[in-house]
């Protein structure tokens, strides 16, 4: 049964083609953690913690001249719809890392030799996108710690849904639609990190989509920005004369 | 040639452009081709020849000189090894605790133990981190009796001040010496609980509020408040 | 690594025990008196019933999710519920990743018993087809934020995740769900002579041993837990559980 996902070039939540879902994204919202971030991106909710660097223990496992990082990526039980079993699943490890490698060129790795900096995603609500809002988050979490890296890093994903590219998939729009492409973009000298595509795109379609996931990424790459300076903005008065 | 983009202590985030030309990329700032970059959250401070970022956040990477408040965590046959809140431990030998020792007849636990506090200086950084510690000289060494407080590492310059003129006005005030370590510890050195809690709470303001202008003022009334309404209720 | 908080989680005892012996909590608290505490419902759209407390440093977020099954053999027309919880590493440097260590299974274990034993759930009442088919409620506890005392607030948060539920999109469910009951847990550490009602990580750190009464609210006792390698004198504990009960009435309040 096919499923018409846009209805007068109007997609079924409302929005138009290279339209983003609602974002909100804060800085420092755990404890304990040396960095933390927190986003909403839709019905998407994802907490990202940082700890590091650190000292790397088992010593086998230390690099001498670099940090290691580390990046774990993982679903709550009662995020989906369908109960999802604790503990890593081959989606889990496949995420982890390629969100590993998307980060992992803008950090100064050489900075830290023999210690490890860890990279926590919890996603405790899903609703398509996680890894790219992760990384979103996840560079936030980072800056947050005072970690120092060369940029932000944000990430969108585009799809194609009747025919259509359009701008960061919900779980509807990814499981009905003809594609999915993850991409993860440096926000300042717009590298990109991470691409991921499964699908049917014709060559054109592919140049179109990376182009509207990098429009979509220099928008988290404003609200990324925002965020840490907002944890900044509150300041106390002044004491005059 | 130079052109600056930002202002003197404004708050910048990872990957914003500083400046471009003949300036040196100073802490928490980057060099691509003639342009420098921010690498973390923090307040610009524009030099001579160098752009630098003082960060908001951050670990304790530890550099020479610096004076840093240890726990010792374990000992072996020649010294003890120190946690100095930092990815990196640091190594006290005995020869820069103590003079003329001769490590095959002593029993070193008798100097330090596990769970001890010292005051000491950095003395060497390896390439691979190794951190060497030197306690020796009149306020090193083993540190008796105070209490411990730990803030963000990379905020402990604004616990100083310049010219020092945070913690001479702390230390005038309360009447209480404060070790401070650039590792985000300082050591309250007083059994007074009064005077303890009231320059705690300071502290953790000045660690809120790094980021702002006027604090030591601010915090001096703050202080004088507190200990005045403290005397006030003891006398009750 | 963790040797290295163990060493500095000694260093903070010398100062709170003298605190104590003045009759001071670290914090300011009174020794019956509960950290800051908040509740909120309904967080998780993809779970049928959900809430989040924090309480001090702490953050928990838990999950409730009825999934139908069929029933265990030894009793056919009864639903069921399967507690667990999960210490994610984001909540503490001490927390390792991996399946759940121990201090993670006695969490669950304790929060199950304090439900399980209160009947609070009437688990007839969640059989759909005898034999056949019936409710089990996965309650799914999750640590977000370790800042001392977990167990109370996993407790609270999964009765209210469980008083959350509104049913899902299926016939079978009861649309007259309800809990006959609402257990809540509270813990109390033991720190020389003191009894501490809701510890914070530092006094968790510092206690000689801990222990958690989960009651209801006609007073009676549905789970009773030990915990921490220290002792306790009989008569502390009577005193923790007459404490026990006062702070188990304000802390119910919170579930409206």
């Amino acid at each position: 049964m096919e499923k018409k996902l846009l209805i007068e070039g109007r997609r079924l939540d409302g929005r138009s083609p290279d339209q983003l879902r609602p974002v909100k994204l804060k800085a420092g919202v755990l404890k304990r953690a040396d960095g933390s971030a927190y986003i909403e991106q839709g019905n998407n909710k994802i907490l990202v913690a940082v700890y590091g660097p650190q000292e790397l223990h088992p010593r086998h496992l230390q690099q001498p001249d670099m940090a290691v990082l580390r990046c774990m990526y993982n679903m709550a039980p009662f995020s989906v719809e369908e109960r999802k079993k604790p503990g890593p699943d081959r989606r889990s490890v496949e995420i982890s890392k390629v969100v590993r490698e998307a980060l992992e060129s803008v950090l100064f790795l050489n900075l830290y030799p023999r210690s490890v900096i860890d990279i926590y995603i919890e996603v405790l609500q899903a609703d398509a996108g996680t890894r790219v809002a992760g990384i979103t988050a996840a560079s936030v979490a980072l800056a947050d710690a005072g970690i120092p890296i060369r940029d932000l890093v944000a990430g969108v994903s585009v799809g194609k849904v009747d025919g259509t590219l359009v701008l960061d998939l919900n779980a509807e729009e990814d499981q009905y639609g003809e594609a999915d492409m993850p991409v993860a973009m440096t926000g300042r000298d717009k590298r990109i990190t991470l691409l991921q595509m499964d699908g049917h795109m014709t060559r054109e379609e592919f140049r179109q989509a990376l182009q509207l996931a990098m429009k979509g990424c220099q928008q988290l790459y404003e609200l990324q920005k925002e965020a840490l300076r907002e944890k900044y903005s509150s300041t106390p008065k002044e004491v005059t004369g | 040639m130079r052109i600056v983009h930002v202002s003197n202590r404004a708050l910048v985030v990872p990957g914003e452009l500083l400046a471009e030309g003949d300036l040196r990329a100073g802490r928490g700032a980057y060099k691509e081709g003639q342009k420098i970059f921010s690498s973390v959250v923090g307040l610009v401070e524009i030099g001579e020849k160098e752009v630098s970022v003082i960060a908001l956040e951050g670990c304790y990477e530890p550099r020479v000189g610096d004076d840093v408040v240890g726990v010792i965590v374990d000992s072996h046959m020649y010294g003890w090894i120190v946690d100095i809140n930092s990815p990196y431990m640091g190594d006290l030998y005995a020869q820069d605790l103590l003079s003329k020792v001769d490590v095959t007849r002593v029993e070193l636990s008798s100097y330090l133990k596990r769970g001890d506090l010292i005051f000491a200086k950095i003395g060497e950084v390896t390439s691979l981190r190794k951190v060497k510690l030197q306690a020796r000289g009149a306020g090193y060494g083993k540190l008796k009796g105070g209490r411990l407080v730990e803030i963000t590492p990379v905020k402990t310059p604004r616990v100083i001040g310049k010219r020092q003129s945070m913690l001479s006005m702390i230390q005038s005030v309360t009447g209480c010496i404060l070790k401070v370590g650039q590792n985000g510890r300082i050591i309250i050195m007083s059994e007074d609980d009064k005077k303890i809690s009231a320059i705690t709470e300071a502290l953790y303001m000045i660690e809120r509020e790094a980021h702002t202008s006027g604090l030591t003022d601010r915090v001096k009334v703050f202080l004088e408040k507190r200990l005045k309404e403290d005397g006030e209720k003891a006398s009750d | 690594m963790i040797e290295k908080h163990r060493v500095l989680s000694l260093l903070k005892k010398e100062p709170l025990l003298r605190s104590l012996q003045q009759g001071k909590r670290i914090d300011g608290r009174t020794f019956d008196q509960y950290r800051p505490i908040s509740l909120e419902r309904h967080v998780i759209k993809s779970a049928e019933g959900s809430a989040q407390v924090r309480l001090g440093d702490t953050t928990v977020l838990v999950g409730a999710k009825p999934k139908k099954m069929p029933p265990f053999p030894d009793a056919p027309d009864e639903g069921g519920l399967i507690v667990g919880a999960e210490l994610r590493p984001l909540a503490s440097p001490t927390f390792e990743p991996g399946p759940p260590d121990e201090n993670a299974i006695e969490l669950a274990r304790i929060v199950d018993r304090g439900l399980r034993e209160s009947k609070c759930l009437d688990f007839r009442e969640l059989c759909i087809e005898a034999g056949k088919e019936v409710w089990v409620i996965y309650v799914d506890i999750h640590v977000l934020d370790h800042g001392g005392n977990l167990v109370d607030a996993a407790m609270l948060a999964s009765i209210a995740a469980l008083l959350d539920i509104k049913g899902p999109e299926d016939p079978a469910w009861k649309k007259d769900f309800s809990l006959k009951y609402k257990p809540v847990s509270v813990t109390i550490a033991k720190l020389g002579n003191c009894l501490l009602a809701d510890p914070s990580l530092e006094e968790e750190e510092a206690m000689d041993s801990r222990i958690t009464f989960c009651v209801r609210e006609d007073g009676v006792i549905s789970a009773v837990q030990k915990g921490g390698s220290g002792y306790f004198e009989s008569e502390e504990i009577l005193r923790a559980e007459e404490m026990a009960f006062t702070c188990a009435e304000k802390l119910r309040r919170l579930l409206g």
